[in-house]
């Protein structure tokens, strides 16, 4: 089990060692009886881009499934074309 | 009740509430000190404090937050609870200081010693709070403050040169001494942008279940109540100037506040000011130790609220208890409130940056305010603001320190 | 219907049943991981939890704080609004004890209730 706070803040990098920034957000589906994480919300300045400073489109945001795994300080990610 | 009659009201007790301990201390020895010349700055601190109480406000009927709950989503835990630990702290020497006021006032009117009308002000207040509904609060201590209209008849009655008043207003650096001119402006704005009074507003909005239909009136009464109880600030300094400069009477004491109403206007003028200064500043340390306890529910997520009675908000109830009882230690330790209202002023206004940014991304964010959020207007004032009070807030300390708390 | 998790519900405040504040969203615990489908199983609640939050400084507040820690399963979330509000009472999710048991304590002063 994680908690959102060890997973917010963290480090987003690609498998080929690309930074894509900060883990600012997760994105998530709520039903009536769940809330699944769809993805990640990411960003370089993602503490402003959570104070709405320069509004969402400055983020990226990558699903889940592209998530390969968790370690350390870190996230990594598949690399994708649309990176 | 019809609106127009319930507005004037509100505007007759915002007016009576205007003025706390930091404006009298501020306005009357700014007039001491350099006359005049400080006029221009009350005006921008009556704008500031309606810009941002009309966005705390209009966050509240909006979104139903408070300031604190507000901050806390917005800006996250950690900076949340910088923010909420400043202004604990500010919020209590606040109220120290506005305690200290009213046994000062106390003093005056009856003549008893000094540490006992301490405790004695603050069991008054105490049952005052606890049994006191809180309409009749506002409506005792906000006309009963009116009686500091008295310093506004007061500065007419000196006779003041009024192309010196009005020249006043013009902004200007003074000559000489412009180390404590500094320090003066950061205390003026610093008294007039109470931030204790914006999470009160906020959080009685809240309380009063304000929606985005009362914003309207809630803007008239903000821009009516805190202007017009701008021109008591003025008629302060306009008394420092006129009775205090010429005579060279630094007022470090109540008291001597007090004489800028009995040297026109003879022992009337004298109960009047002590008894205006009784319910201002007792009305201001009721508004203080609420907003310390509102802040801390809000922030700890706590049931909270005047309205819930103490059985419904048992810790919200037990903090404003606590926090006058530390307020009465802080005072009978035998510290001067008047110093003690200097340091709480300045250090309010380095904290004030902490709290005024959340509040103003807030205010812009489209998801917590719909169509309510920042308009042209509030923005470009917001962000005007904003400039003002970091710079406020930066210089505030190296300003206190070079004066040696403006004794120069 | 999407939304921002952390945006939607960290810090937000909880309301039960009937309406009574007992506490903000400190935490949320998510099980699942990388090739799965994680969820979103329960609201932590609690100075205890406020040293993950914000490091000492977050476990000094969370220590003067009392330390408690509660669970509050996803189940036992009825709708995300502008705040959580949860389908049973406080006392029953064991929330809000502060308040519970401080109550009897500030109830013996007259004119506490009216």
């Amino acid at each position: 089990m994680r908690t959102l706070s060890s997973l917010l803040r963290r480090e987003v990098v690609t498998e080929s060692g690309r930074t894509l920034g900060r883990c600012y957000d997760l994105r998530g589906e709520l039903t009536a009886t769940t809330l699944r994480v769809t993805g990640l919300c990411v960003g370089h300045s993602a503490w402003l881009a959570h104070l709405g400073v320069r509004g969402h489109d400055s983020h990226t945001e990558i699903p889940w499934d592209d998530v390969v795994r968790i370690e350390g300080k870190r996230i990594v990610v598949r690399d994708t074309d649309s990176q | 009740m019809s609106k127009v009659l319930g507005l004037a009201l509100g505007i007759l007790a915002a007016i009576g509430g205007f003025v706390d301990i930091g404006d009298l201390v501020f306005n009357v020895s700014a007039g001491a000190t350099f006359g005049y010349e400080l006029m221009w700055v009350i005006p921008i601190g009556v704008v500031g404090i309606i810009v941002y109480s009309e966005m705390c406000g209009r966050v509240a009927a909006v979104s139903g937050k408070a300031v604190f709950d507000a901050i806390r989503e917005r800006v996250g835990f950690k900076a949340g609870l910088g923010a909420l630990v400043s202004s604990e702290v500010v919020n209590l020497m606040t109220l120290a200081a506005e305690v200290g006021g009213v046994a000062i006032a106390l003093q005056l009117l009856s003549g008893l010693p000094y540490r006992w009308l301490i405790v004695l002000a603050i069991v008054a207040l105490l049952v005052v709070i606890w049994v006191t509904s809180f309409e009749w609060l506002e409506r005792i201590f906000g006309y009963g403050g009116l009686c500091m209209l008295v310093f506004a008849v007061a500065a007419i009655k000196l006779g003041p040169s009024w192309t010196d008043v009005g020249k006043g207003f013009i902004p200007h650096i003074a000559g000489d001494s412009k180390l404590l001119y500094g320090y003066f402006i950061i205390g003026l704005l610093g008294a007039a942008l109470t931030p204790y009074e914006v999470y009160f507003y906020s959080s009685g909005g809240i309380e009063d279940q304000w929606s985005p239909k009362d914003i309207g009136l809630n803007r008239a009464n903000a821009i009516i109540g805190y202007g017009l109880g701008g021109f008591l600030s003025l008629a302060l300094m306009v008394v420092g100037a006129a009775l205090f400069l010429s005579r060279g009477i630094s007022p470090e004491h109540l008291g001597t506040i007090a004489l800028g109403a009995e040297v026109p206007l003879g022992q009337i003028g004298l109960l009047l000011a002590l008894v205006g200064i009784l319910f201002a500043v007792g009305g201001a340390s009721i508004d203080t130790v609420f907003s310390g306890a509102y802040n801390l529910a809000q922030f700890c997520g706590w049931e909270w609220g005047r309205y819930r009675h103490a059985r419904g908000a048992p810790r919200f109830a037990l903090t404003w208890i606590v926090l006058l009882v530390l307020a009465m230690g802080i005072v009978l330790t035998g510290v001067d409130p008047v110093v003690l209202t200097e340091y709480a002023v300045i250090f309010s206004v380095v904290a004030l940056p902490l709290t005024y940014i959340p509040i103003l991304l807030v205010a812009n964010d489209r998801a917590y305010m719909g169509r309510y959020g920042n308009g042209r207007l509030a923005n470009v004032l917001g962000l005007l603001y904003l400039v003002v009070i970091v710079i406020v807030a930066l210089s505030a300390v190296p300003l206190m320190i070079l004066t040696n708390v403006g004794q120069n | 219907m999407e939304i921002d998790i952390g945006l939607h519900l960290l810090d937000h405040q909880l309301l039960d049943k009937d309406g009574r504040r007992c506490g903000n969203a400190d935490d949320l615990a998510i099980e699942g991981g990388p090739g799965e489908t994680p969820e979103v199983v329960a609201i932590l609640v609690g100075p205890g939890f406020w040293g993950q939050r914000a490091g000492w400084i977050g476990k000094l507040a969370g220590w003067i704080g009392g330390g408690r820690r509660v669970r509050v399963d996803w189940s036992d979330v009825d709708k995300v609004d502008s705040a959580i509000e949860l389908k049973r009472g406080a006392t029953e999710l064991g929330l809000g004890r502060g308040d519970d048991r401080l109550r009897p304590w500030i109830a013996k002063i007259p004119g506490a209730g009216r």
